[in-house]
């Protein structure tokens, strides 16, 4: 019981992360692929925030009050804030390289007029779109 | 950490996650994945990663589930369901996530045990950055100072990154785009009448200014609680997107047009390069902070860092703000910039 309350989240996160890849291996739709991408992403996210959980550790902000008296920090009260700032920085960037796959997904429709990957591929083997100029 | 809280909302997750991927309408998957992303930022504020879960419920919830939408009311929502020819792929999908478990399964047996106190991760590096941080720079809030200075390198060409993805999706749409004009998906501009959402329009314009007022308290008040400039730039970039959504894309371009959302992105990132460049001007490292006190009057160099520290969030929150609504706009306009959502 001991060992599978410290493992069990482990598992799950690495459920997340063959969800997600296995959607971007075989999913035929690439919206639904940038979604498999998400999908992937946020579960290394949460695998590293929870890196840094610490059980009896409050949020990262040092209690302070208005004339700065602190006293001794004690390490152990906090969690972890390192591996928040990594992710912080990481979902942010997510968001534009989500805008970007978006972009390209776009860009491939306008040309192909699909957005499934097998429509897309025999329509250039038909010398359609791009090529012609 | 809790675990009979935990366990549910990691199993509403993965059940989530898969009926993203599952369900045949792309609008609907869009919507789950919003959901994901919710609950996701639920287990980062359990795990006490609460400015994480504050910028996954501004960046994914909020921003991503409205690009999705943009992009598939550009497209189609539907997914065509063939029932043969997908074999190899979801074979090799199969097999790889397998694999990927498989090794991941077993490697789990190494790691220590979840949020133990005595683990490699929260005993090396991370108590430095807890115990001295107001001591060297006197800001409570232990992520904005990692963020902004003692990692100050990789936060500037974060920031730089999510400007390169802003050109990026312009050079994509923008200027490579607009050749053929893609057919638009009729039925929201078409079907509803131009006074239906007079409510929506009215809510809106009231509560623009307040949520810009927010966002700016978030960038300010990033040194003593969760937030910073990451999060007040979306947040500001959101409510320039939620007028594009009530009124139309014209109305949030006559506020900030394309123009002034490039020279917002750039000057942002110059302004925190700048800050870094005045250092080295001044003697010290680039991004070193303290040096600052001889041009700034009446602080001292711990001070220094503090006000700094602001200059770079502010630097960032006005990129990633121009950056969000330049995505946005070339998304549901397919690089246009006729007609919004």
């Amino acid at each position: 019981m001991e060992f599978l309350l410290s493992k069990y989240n482990y598992w799950l996160y690495t459920l997340i992360m063959m969800i997600g890849l296995y959607g971007m291996l075989a999913k035929n739709n690439l919206v639904k692929k940038i979604i498999s991408m998400g999908i992937f992403q946020t579960g290394i996210i949460v695998f590293y925030v929870s890196i840094g959980a610490k059980s009896g550790g409050t949020i990262p902000i040092i209690e302070h009050t208005q004339g700065g008296t602190h006293g001794i920090i004690n390490p152990a009260n906090y969690v972890n804030p390192l591996p928040h700032v990594l992710m912080l920085t990481a979902i942010v960037v997510s968001v534009g390289t989500l805008g970007v796959a978006l972009a390209l997904a776009l860009r491939l429709y306008t040309e192909y007029n699909t957005l499934h990957e097998d429509e897309i591929i025999e329509r250039i083997n038909q010398g359609e779109g791009l090529s012609d100029d | 950490m809790i675990w009979q809280f935990d366990l549910p909302i990691l199993t509403l997750i993965v059940i989530c996650g898969a009926f993203a991927i599952l369900v045949k309408d792309l609008l609907g998957s869009a919507i789950i994945f919003g959901a994901y992303s919710f609950l996701m930022c639920l287990l980062w504020t359990e795990m006490g990663a609460v400015d994480v879960a504050f910028t996954e419920a501004a960046v994914g919830a909020g921003v991503s589930t409205v690009l999705f939408f943009a992009a598939v009311h550009r497209t189609s929502r539907e997914v065509r369901s063939r029932k043969s020819g997908r074999k190899l792929y979801k074979g090799l999908g199969l097999l790889a996530s397998g694999i990927l478990g498989g090794i991941l399964f077993y490697a789990s047996g190494d790691f220590p045990g979840w949020a133990d106190p005595a683990s490699p991760a929260a005993t090396h590096l991370s108590p430095h950055f807890i115990t001295r941080t107001i001591a060297e720079t006197s800001v409570p809030n232990i992520v904005t100072s990692v963020l902004a200075d003692y990692r100050g390198f990789d936060t500037m060409f974060e920031t730089a990154v999510v400007f390169t993805a802003g050109l990026a999706v312009l050079i994509l749409l923008r200027i490579g785009g607009c050749r053929t004009a893609g057919p638009v998906w009729q039925t929201a501009a078409a079907i509803r009448p131009a006074y239906g959402d007079s409510i929506i329009r009215f809510v809106t314009r009231q509560l623009t200014p307040f949520i810009q007022l927010f966002a700016l308290y978030v960038v300010a008040h990033g040194h003593h609680s969760p937030g910073g400039g990451f999060q007040g730039g979306v947040i500001l970039g959101a409510s320039f997107i939620l007028l594009a959504i009530s009124y139309d894309l014209n109305m949030a371009m006559n506020r900030i047009n394309e123009k002034a959302a490039l020279l917002l992105a750039n000057s942002g990132l110059l302004l925190y390069a700048g800050i870094g460049l005045l250092c080295l001007l001044l003697g010290a490292n680039f991004l070193d902070y303290s040096i600052l006190q001889r041009i700034l009057p009446g602080v001292d160099g711990v001070a220094a860092r503090s006000h700094a520290m602001l200059g770079v969030e502010i630097g960032v929150a006005v990129t990633v703000m121009a950056i969000v609504m330049l995505i946005y706009n070339n998304l549901v306009s397919n690089g246009t910039y006729e007609k919004g959502l």
